[in-house]
């Protein structure tokens, strides 16, 4: 690793975000549906909205995110993991902000990929009245650095 | 209801992944990523000849299996690791077993399956029963 230059110094970057997200009925139930199942009939949204709602909600783009990580999002950005914790239920027809930052970003070298920086961030949920996080979200993605192979 | 350790859930499968469901889930996720919506994009860029689906259908797959074990369930937290790419037409398959029971706390592992290419993902999950 020594001959690498250093992934950049991108912890701490904000990714709170400035909009909200409203989880509706009409998207709830298109996106069951594409899943295979049937929107819940007591009120609460697919728990997979904790990774959408973030995405959508968070303060940069996919690859705005991957811009300042200095990675181009058309070299193919994958997720490596996705873990979340969630005190209380989405609820369709609730409204959501987000907060959250870059964990790390780590520079490693990987016999399948090459060279790859592993970034990890973490956003949170809240209602958009405000209040504490219903979900929190550690993601990981994989960036390969294509032009830092040997 | 009474759960057990060791007890396997029953799984959740889809058929045949959907290019359609992945063009939904482009707009759900505002992330038009050509990979998931173009197979010349994916031929040209070396990654297989078929749309890949969007990593958190795959997940969202994985909870389907979990809550459809545990009616009424809450999800309390889960990890999902992501091994491999899952493709239009595969048909996937979500199981798991539980691993451990603390009164009305349930945790479990879980993978996801395609047909004839072994596990692409694969988690634990902690549920409230």
């Amino acid at each position: 690793m020594d001959d690498l230059p250093p992934a950049p110094d991108v912890a701490g970057t904000s990714l709170d975000g400035t909009k909200t997200f409203t989880i509706t009925a009409e998207e709830n139930a298109a996106l069951c549906r594409s899943t295979g199942v049937e929107p819940a009939a007591d009120g609460s949204a697919h728990p997979i909205y904790y990774y959408i709602a973030t995405q959508v909600a968070m303060g940069k783009t996919v690859a705005g995110v991957c811009e300042t990580c200095e990675f181009d999002v058309d070299d193919g950005p994958m997720m490596g993991s996705s873990g979340v914790k969630f005190s209380g239920q989405l609820m369709v027809g609730e409204s959501y902000k987000v907060t959250g930052e870059i964990l790390s970003l780590v520079r490693k070298k990987s016999r399948k990929l090459g060279v790859m920086d592993v970034l990890t961030y973490r956003l949170r949920l809240h209602p958009a009245a405000g209040g504490d996080a219903v979900a929190e979200t550690d993601n990981v993605w994989v960036l390969p650095r294509k032009e830092l192979a040997a | 209801m009474s759960v057990s350790v060791g007890q396997a859930l029953p799984p959740f499968a889809i058929e045949s992944v959907s290019p359609d469901a992945m063009r939904d889930w482009s707009t759900f996720l505002a992330d038009p990523n050509p990979i998931h919506l173009d197979v010349a994009v994916v031929k040209a860029k070396g990654l297989g000849d078929r749309r890949i689906n969007q990593g958190p259908i795959n997940v969202a797959y994985m909870m389907n299996m979990l809550m459809q074990a545990f009616p009424g369930c809450r999800i309390e937290a889960m990890d999902s690791r992501f091994l491999d790419n899952v493709y239009e037409g595969d048909k996937v398959t979500a199981s798991g077993k539980v691993t451990a029971v603390d009164g009305n706390r349930v945790t479990c592992e879980f993978t996801l399956d395609v047909a004839g290419r072994g596990t692409v993902n694969a988690g634990t999950a902690t549920i409230s029963v």
